[in-house]
């Protein structure tokens, strides 16, 4: 390798940083100022104080808060992984042009803006009475992020060999079989991280959830939301972390589980 | 009902699937007969791979049937035929071990548990792979992999095994030993083997019978020598070997014996079947093993030709000569190598000569 090229390269590397902690640093200023000492919105000067934790984890309201985003995400999570799974596999089974259309209609929930999915949802939740519960919080959501799904398993059977189907059924095994040993376990990846991306985009969303709850649903973005309107308690800054927090851990997971399975196979080996 | 004996293994009747206006495979008719080794030859496209799909149940042929033992299997789906396949790239499954993979037909099909173990134990000793069967395909080389395709295609005892190109991605030297093998296994399986290949030398030492295909048609079939002694077209002579073709037009006919004058030599051929008429053009297709090379002789030859010698290409066991025939064309011959008394050299004019029967008659061949 040459000099020039090296540096060429280093200067890319820099660059790279620096455009990463220009996009992360405003979600990073969470942190300094829930750990102020003061009562109000402020960057701590002289010292630190983790009041506003204890706070928010003594707070009944919060923690409900903490508890309901986490039920919701987790429910959505799953609804969307699988409606956008089946669909993906039932898209790849037709492949037709008619079927590469369909796909680009189900992808609207991630084009249209959100606030024009919320007064949509607010419309239909109403008649169907879906509206501050947590089952309508939980749909709404699964409807939103079911093309996130439909995207990453999409990719997944993209790279899947159609020759291990044709494999699988000329061994004997009929759909169901091949579905569940062959296609699902070569998918696996892609289902894992639509259904990250789907507990995270359920995790922090706001627009849709301050049309369709009211009281008795009550989420960690619409308590934040409340918090900031309300008064200037650091709490909320606390509690942006902590949600900062669970959705890097969920990412950090879905990382590790699909790259876990390709080693742990290499050591069986010897 | 047809009758029995024509209803004993797997009938292809008037096969042909069309993809849009193209049609990958044309009105092919086959008997394939129970426990044969029957290869399909020809060249890249020409529709085998379609044709063994259709077998499989992975193709709806647009056209014709398929029956096995007389009964149609054309509404059948794929994973009712009970036929064993090994694929272009063999397809195993990356997630499952050796073992897994062998005993997929097994757990699929819900035999006992220790049958399934003896019968994977079994396979695996078929194919030597006893101590790898905890590994997963990846960490396996391509004629281990290509081992495992086997065991797993034959564990569930399938009636007939359908190969593509199984030794496509193998070298050389290794094809050599798998196609022994292959055969040895064939005899000792009983199954019957359709086996897709571009590869004429394969065609030959392996099938039982060979059936030559060129643009998704039937071109011939027949025995492995039975093709290579009397091809019926130009594209047969051409693709199982090498022929050099001599075209003219009949001078006489006496009997059996027909001359024909090429590149103003007399040439005679003698015709197994009914021959052609004066003046009708033939074409006669010539091995070049068949032919006799010799230095300029003094006495006319009694079946030959003269050519001046263009380039001398060594294979080791023997030479191929090519010369240039004037107001002819190139020819070439080959030689054995050892013991050869000639030297040849390039530039240097020599005897071509053959054997009245060493010709066969061949059609040219509307399609292509
Ligand atoms: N799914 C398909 N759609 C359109 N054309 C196809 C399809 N499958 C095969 N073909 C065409 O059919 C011809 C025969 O293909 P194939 O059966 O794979 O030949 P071979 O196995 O002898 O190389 C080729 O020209 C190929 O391009
Ligand atoms: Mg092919």
């Amino acid at each position: 390798m040459n000099g020039r090229s090296s540096m060429g390269w280093c200067f890319g590397r820099a660059g790279a940083w620096l455009v990463l902690l220009f996009l992360v640093l405003p979600a990073l200023i969470a942190l300094p100022v829930s750990l102020t000492p003061e009562r109000y919105l402020s960057v701590p000067k002289d010292s630190m104080s983790l009041r506003h934790y204890a706070n928010l984890f003594s707070s009944d309201e919060w923690i409900s808060s903490i508890f309901q985003s986490l039920v919701i995400a987790c429910g959505a999570a799953i609804l969307a992984t699988v409606l956008g799974t089946l669909c993906a596999i039932g898209l790849w089974r037709i492949s037709t042009r008619f079927s590469e259309a369909i796909r680009a209609l189900l992808l609207l929930p991630l084009i249209i803006p959100p606030i024009i999915s919320a007064m949509a949802f607010y419309r239909v939740w109403v008649k169907l009475g879906l509206l501050d519960s947590y089952l309508g919080m939980i749909i709404a959501h699964a409807i939103l992020a079911a093309p996130m799904v439909l995207i990453t398993v999409s990719a997944a059977l993209a790279n899947f060999d159609p020759k291990l189907e044709q494999a699988s059924r000329n061994l004997g095994a009929a759909l169901p079989t091949t579905l569940r040993r062959v296609i699902f376990p070569s998918i696996r990846p892609g289902i894992l991280a639509g259904a990250v991306f789907a507990f995270i985009l359920s995790w922090d969303e706001i627009v849709v959830t301050l049309f369709i709850a009211k009281f008795r649903v009550f989420t960690l973005p619409r308590r934040m939301w409340d918090g900031i309107r309300e008064n200037t308690d650091p709490t909320v800054a606390a509690a942006a972390v902590v949600l900062i927090v669970v959705t890097l851990t969920a990412l950090l997971l879905s990382v590790l589980l699909s790259r876990g399975r390709a080693p742990a196979a290499e050591t069986k080996e010897t | 009902m047809p009758d029995p004996a024509s209803s004993d293994g797997l009938t292809l009747k008037g096969l042909s699937k069309r993809f849009g206006s193209f049609e990958a495979v044309t009105d092919v008719c086959l008997d394939v007969r129970r426990g044969e080794f029957l290869t399909l030859l020809g060249p890249s496209g020409s529709g085998k791979t379609s044709l063994l799909m259709m077998i499989a149940g992975f193709l709806d042929p647009s056209d014709g049937d398929i029956a096995l033992d007389g009964q149609s299997i054309i509404r059948l789906p794929a994973e009712k035929r009970n036929f064993g396949m090994v694929f272009q790239g063999y397809a195993l499954f990356p997630h499952m071990s050796v073992w897994q993979n062998i005993a997929y037909p097994l757990e699929v099909r819900k035999q006992p548990r220790a049958q399934i173990q003896s019968r994977v134990q079994e396979m695996l000793d078929l194919v030597q792979l006893t101590e790898f069967s905890d590994r997963l395909p990846r960490q396996l080389s391509g004629g281990q992999q290509q081992r495992v395709a086997l065991a797993r295609a034959l564990s569930f005892n399938p009636q007939i095994l359908l190969l593509d190109e199984p030794l496509g991605a193998l070298d050389k030297k290794l094809r050599t030993d798998v196609q022994e093998q292959l055969k040895d296994l064939h005899r000792r399986v009983g199954a019957t083997f359709i086996y897709v290949t571009h590869d004429q030398e394969e065609a030959l030492s392996m099938s039982d019978r060979v059936v030559i295909m060129n643009h998704g048609k039937v071109v011939q079939v027949g025995a492995p020598n039975d093709l290579y002694e009397r091809p019926e077209t130009v594209f047969a002579a051409n693709f199982l070997g090498k022929s050099n073709f001599l075209r003219g037009s009949v001078t006489a006919a006496n009997g059996q014996t027909l001359s024909c004058v090429v590149a103003g030599a007399d040439v005679h051929h003698r015709c197994n079947g009914a021959a052609p008429g004066v003046g009708e053009l033939v074409t006669l297709a010539l091995r070049p093993e068949k032919i006799d090379v010799a230095p300029l002789g003094d006495a006319p030859l009694s079946n030959g030709l003269q050519g001046t010698v263009s380039s001398l290409t060594y294979y080791g066991s023997n030479f191929t000569v090519t010369t240039e025939v004037a107001g002819f064309g190139s020819v070439t011959a080959e030689v054995g190598a050892w013991r050869n008394p000639h030297r040849f050299e390039t530039g240097q004019t020599v005897d071509l000569s053959w054997q009245e029967d060493a010709t066969v008659l061949v059609s040219e061949g509307t399609e292509s």
